[in-house]
């Protein structure tokens, strides 16, 4: 079988901070990783070659630098990485990120027919979620996103099955391959690199494609394929928040000065202290 | 100005600024912009001065000392090309579930009212299913002008391809400018869908929707960067304008069961794909209740700051107090205190109670836009400097083992008193 998994390079956005006073991002100290549900996806493609054999090829779109997240599948086990490359693909939003994907899986689908596609089920820098059915619906390939466990998979009839969330639950669902799952973080705990492979991954050649490579028509790619353009950005917005009663000294006191400010509006006390109407 | 050996004025990326959205990158006529390290870095020796990447970049991140002539103004022609004629109306999509119409849904109803009324145009419905005429009535009863309908056995219950099939066709139809699909894990699954068929604009998980004067744009607002700063996003060149948003960030409309509208039945067409079969659903088992917290008028939400084993009873008996009952802020559930439904932020619920008190939360920008819409907060919070204070309509500084005890007994007096 043959499987894909699409990696993004990203900033490690919990470490990101905003600097109140100028308004500016921090920085410092944020390196690039790979986005960590794309890793969860990685581990369930490995495990998915591991019960039933195969190929399993790694794509990434980004910068020159994007390599790296690549040689760390292949240090985990991938087989092939592609990355794609070109500045013709810059600024692309999720539209123009699944089409460039998506001609890059046909084209590998040409040499070898691809069975399943692993997606993180967002990336960390932007959570749009929106790429993996971007990816699905481009291939009309069978759609499965928040996959939490992948239940079994039938080689013979071409079928998958996998739990996945919904809300207020999880369906149990059956269907036919190819497909495009994307996943939780709880699917799967994302295994370390043996040293032999991690030698052998920073050996390995890593094919980068540009616009060419993929046929991509330069209309639907990067920038000029994105219909939504961002037009400003600002930090949420600062309030200066109500009064504050300083318990440290006098609990009692900052309990009592708390309580008198909250019911001092009559409705709000009446609701607290009797019964929440509608 | 830093001049290179060429002696051209270059431009220069202050990487502080940069959000590394790359649209200078892709716009430098001379490819003189890379990016290193998620910043966009000029190579001074390449670049020609143009100016480009200073125009385009959305948050000033670029230093460049314009010399040129001013901006060119849109000619009356091209501002008419934005009109985009032939698409009209706002329309929600309406999800249903067992023949009920999803809370945010009605909400997303009660926005695109708003919006309409500024594009002086209509409000549509969308609805797929199986039986669910009350849901279609139920849209024109809390704001749709009109509710256009696929009612097969086949969409009985949510698969991918046909609900995405479906939901395209319609819109390939009717045709409108705006269509807003609640931020659920159906809408978000649906929605890339459809906006992939379309070849349109799809904004995710939206705060705040508006209306630019100018050209009648959306203007789509959204936490981005893990939620460390918002992004105004807007889709000029193609129709509809979509985005999926939050549940619980605008309110539920009333409902006037005595309005009226239209309702159109269309015919499903069904995908001739071989399509998934649901083989089981499994409800979640949320710490035995069943409980959803965003459905109590009151919380009580437990911070890393108030985290441990012995204060759990000191906390549920606060929620008794106050008609509501217990949540956690993120490291309460990492910590294995509380299951993951109790969870209020980003990665967790949504909450908009009528009172969020919290004890120990520290207000980091993940919780907080999952808490902002409640109507009063309480804080309590051993730290003065906590950001939680900015957001919270009254504070207590000090240590939640001597305020908590104190806060309990005042209630229990005053609710006696009553
Ligand atoms: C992508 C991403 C998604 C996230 N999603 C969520 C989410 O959905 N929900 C969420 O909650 N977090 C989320 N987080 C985590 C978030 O960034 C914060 O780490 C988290 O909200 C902090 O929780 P806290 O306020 O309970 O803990 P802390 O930030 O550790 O704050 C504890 C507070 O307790 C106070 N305190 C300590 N002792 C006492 C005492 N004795 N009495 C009174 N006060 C005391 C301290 O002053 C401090 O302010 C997310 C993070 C990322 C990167
Ligand atoms: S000024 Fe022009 S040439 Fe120089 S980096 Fe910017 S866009 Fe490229
Ligand atoms: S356009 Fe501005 S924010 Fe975007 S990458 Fe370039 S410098 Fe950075």
């Amino acid at each position: 079988m043959h499987f894909i998994c699409c990696i993004k390079q990203v900033p490690d956005t919990s470490k990101v901070k905003i600097d109140p006073e100028t308004n500016t991002l921090i920085r410092s100290g944020v390196e690039s990783i790979a986005n960590p549900y794309d890793m969860v996806a990685l581990e369930a493609a490995l495990t998915l070659k591991d019960t039933c054999g195969g190929k399993l090829t790694v794509l990434s779109m980004g910068p020159p630098q994007a390599e790296q997240v690549l040689r760390e599948a292949i240090s985990c086990g991938a087989d092939e990485a592609i990355l794609l490359s070109d500045r013709a693909f810059a600024g692309a939003d999720t539209l123009a990120t699944s089409y460039a994907l998506t001609r890059a899986i046909e084209k590998l689908a040409q040499k070898t027919p691809v069975d399943i596609v692993c997606c993180g089920k967002q990336a960390i820098d932007g959570d749009t979620a929106q790429v993996g059915p971007g990816i699905a619906t481009r291939l009309g390939y069978t759609q499965f996103t928040y996959v939490t466990e992948i239940k079994e998979i039938d080689t013979v009839n071409a079928r998958i099955t996998v739990k996945r969330k919904v809300e207020g639950g999880s369906e149990i669902i059956r269907g036919p391959l190819p497909c495009v799952l994307t996943v939780e973080l709880e699917l799967a705990k994302p295994r370390r690199a043996s040293l032999p492979r991690l030698i052998h991954s920073l050996k390995s050649e890593i094919g980068v494609w540009n616009a060419e490579a993929i046929h991509g028509d330069n209309q639907k790619l990067g920038l000029k394929g994105s219909p939504t353009w961002v037009k400003k950005i600002f930090s949420p917005p600062f309030k200066e928040g109500g009064p504050r009663f300083d318990a440290r000294e006098n609990p009692r006191q900052a309990v009592e000065d708390c309580l008198k400010t909250l019911l001092a509006d009559e409705t709000f006390a009446f609701h607290l202290l009797k019964q929440w109407g509608q | 100005m830093p001049k290179n050996s060429k002696g051209i004025e270059v431009a220069k990326i202050l990487p502080e600024k940069c959000i590394g959205c790359q649209i200078c990158v892709a716009e430098c006529p001379v490819g003189a912009i890379e990016m290193s390290n998620g910043a966009a870095v000029i190579d001074p020796e390449v670049c020609i001065g143009c100016g480009k990447c200073f125009e385009v970049c959305p948050v000033e991140a670029v230093k460049f000392e314009k010399k040129r002539s001013p901006k060119k103004i849109r000619k009356p022609e091209e501002v008419a090309q934005y009109a985009r004629d032939n698409y009209r109306g706002v329309a929600v999509f309406i999800e249903s579930f067992n023949g009920q119409g999803a809370t945010v849904s009605w909400e997303l109803i009660g926005k695109a009212r708003q919006l309409a009324e500024k594009l002086n145009t209509r409000v549509i419905g969308f609805l797929l299913g199986y039986e669910v005429n009350d849901s279609a009535r139920e849209a024109i009863a809390y704001g749709c002008d009109e509710v256009h309908v696929i009612d097969d056995p086949l969409l009985r219950t949510y698969i991918s391809k046909p609900y995405g099939k479906a939901l395209t066709d319609l819109c390939k139809k009717v045709k409108p400018e705006i269509f807003l699909i609640g931020a659920t894990p159906l809408g978000r699954d649906l929605a890339g869908i459809v906006a992939t068929n379309l070849e349109t604009g799809l904004t995710a998980d939206c705060t705040g929707l508006d209306i630019e004067e100018e050209k009648n744009l959306l203007l789509m607002t959204r936490p981005t960067f893990g939620g460390n700063i918002m992004a105004t996003i807007f889709c000029e060149h193609h129709r509809p304008q979509m985005s999926t948003v939050r549940p619980r960030v605008f309110k539920t409309p009333e409902k006037n069961p005595a309005r009226n509208g239209n309702i159109y039945c269309h015919v499903l067409e069904p995908p001739h794909d071989k399509l998934p079969e649901l083989i089981d659903f499994i409800k979640d088992v949320v710490s035995g209740d069943g409980v959803d917290i965003s459905r109590f008028p009151a919380l009580v939400v437990a911070g890393k700051g108030a985290c441990d084993l012995e204060t759990m009873p000191l906390l549920e008996e606060l929620a008794n107090l106050v008609g509501g009952i217990v949540a956690c802020s993120r490291p309460v559930v990492e910590a294995g205190l509380m299951p993951y439904d109790r969870q209020v932020g980003q990665t967790g619920k949504t909450v908009a109670p009528k009172l969020y008190l919290g004890i120990g939360v520290s207000g980091a920008v993940q919780h907080l836009v999952g808490m902002q819409g409640s109507e009063k907060i309480i804080a309590v919070n051993a730290d003065p400097k906590a950001p939680i204070f900015n957001v919270a309509d009254v504070g207590i500084i000090g240590d939640y083992k001597k305020v908590v005890p104190v806060l309990i007994e005042e209630l229990k007096k005053r609710k006696l008193r009553n």
